[in-house]
């Protein structure tokens, strides 16, 4: 299990500006900087999800190519910089993961880009990933555990409960656990955002 | 605005990227019309972020950026053409060729008829069923699980009465037969990763044809 480490979740905002700048000025130097920032943790990321270093590399590369080409797509209002990025190294995982026959499901498929009627809500509910923070922190081990093993190993509970040698139960209600945390937390979130509106009324 | 909604569990699998397949499809197009389940989605998509974020990085090879750097000005490589009926919900439109009316429906009877979605997996079968209006599917049971979505009209089961929009899970202890409601035919998208058992005594006998 890897060692979370704690000190290095304020630089969001400054993420949040160099996309800005890359989309606006197509600047490179923001371009540089981002990636100096972020290349190391795509890797890792694709390395956890069991790419070698090789093809971790490549999603590494088709990563930065795409926040390149669709930087002007990342809405600082609605997303904050980690969450677009994670969605942009979850997607090239999966379509680069396998050769891809025309009748296979890609990343497009899972989340097409909005049609022009739909309206993108323009209030983001945590920008700046607390509540996520705030979740992961503040779980148990056994549970953080099996956040993880979900999100890098793609395993299932079945699987995962094979592997820690536990009951199927046991993993069921310990991601329920996790859930009713995420719960508590978004529904203390919401309160928050209803004194602040009503205060700026 | 639906009544019925995936797990937890499944919209965490979905954000995380492990559902990339006919089930992960059934999710999306259930997004498309759920405004919460879509926020709990972004939600968990955060708490990706916030793993990418703690993830202990790897370095990269010294030539990586300069590799990256000189392909910027490449053109983006071409969107396929979008194919497809519009009536159809996007993530399941590549899948489907016509809209439900032209679709080459197949059946033993004009009260049920059913069409295999042309997804290649090897864990899921896809298939739309068509339930005409006020007929039922034979009392069945699952040997696995079964996920419905209602894609249109409505159909009741003895748990409750369903919707445009509604996600349902079906396993091995649902013992139901779904009836279509009396003014217009229900079709559904059903994910299955074992096939229908049915159970009545007409079930039985038909059986053999529905694989």
């Amino acid at each position: 299990m890897a060692q979370l480490s704690v000190n290095n979740s304020n630089n969001l905002r400054p993420l949040d500006q160099l996309l800005v700048r890359i989309a606006e000025d197509r600047d490179q130097q923001a371009f540089i900087q981002l990636f100096e920032e972020v290349g190391a943790k795509l890797k890792a990321y694709a390395m956890r999800c069991g790419a070698l270093d090789g093809e971790a590399e490549d999603v590494v590369q088709e990563c930065m190519l795409t926040v390149w080409r669709k930087a002007h797509q990342f809405n600082p209002n609605t997303a904050s910089a980690n969450t677009w990025l994670y969605t942009i190294v979850r997607n090239k995982r999966i379509d680069m993961a396998r050769k891809t026959k025309a009748d296979m499901v890609v990343s497009d498929d899972l989340w097409p880009e909005p049609e022009g009627e739909e309206l993108e809500t323009d209030v983001e509910r945590d920008l700046n990933g607390k509540i996520a923070r705030t979740l992961l922190h503040g779980l148990p081990d056994e549970q953080r555990q099996i956040v993880y093993k979900v999100y890098f190993e793609g395993k299932s509970h079945s699987e995962i409960a094979n592997e820690l040698d536990l009951p199927l139960g046991t993993i069921k209600s310990r991601l329920r656990l996790a859930m009713k945390k995420l719960d508590t937390l978004a529904r203390e979130h919401s309160t928050w955002l209803i004194i602040i509106l009503l205060m700026n009324s | 605005m639906a009544n019925y909604h995936p797990t937890d569990e499944l919209l965490m699998e979905f954000a995380a990227g492990r559902k990339n397949d006919p089930l992960g499809i059934m999710v999306a197009c259930h997004l498309e019309s759920c405004p919460s389940c879509k926020e709990r989605v972004r939600t968990f998509e955060q708490l990706g972020g916030e793993l990418l974020q703690e993830t202990d990085p790897k370095p990269v090879s010294n030539g990586l950026l300069q590799t990256i750097l000189a392909r910027l000005s490449e053109k983006s490589p071409d969107k396929p053409a979008e194919s497809g009926d519009s009536r159809i919900p996007k993530p399941l439109r590549r899948f489907v060729p016509s809209f439900y009316d032209g679709l080459p429906w197949k059946g033993f009877s004009k009260n049920i008829q059913e069409f295999t979605l042309p997804f290649s997996d090897n864990h899921y079968t896809a298939k739309f069923y068509k339930i005409a209006a006020g007929k039922e599917l034979p009392q069945h049971t699952h040997k696995g699980n079964e996920f419905t979505l209602v894609m249109s009209g409505k159909f009741s089961d003895e748990a409750g009465d369903y919707q445009k929009g509604d996600f349902i899970l079906a396993d091995t202890n649902t013992h139901h037969q779904p009836r279509a409601s009396m003014d217009e035919d229900c079709i559904c998208f059903a994910v299955m990763d074992a096939p229908l058992k049915f159970t009545g005594f007409f079930g039985r006998l038909l059986n053999p044809f529905l694989r």
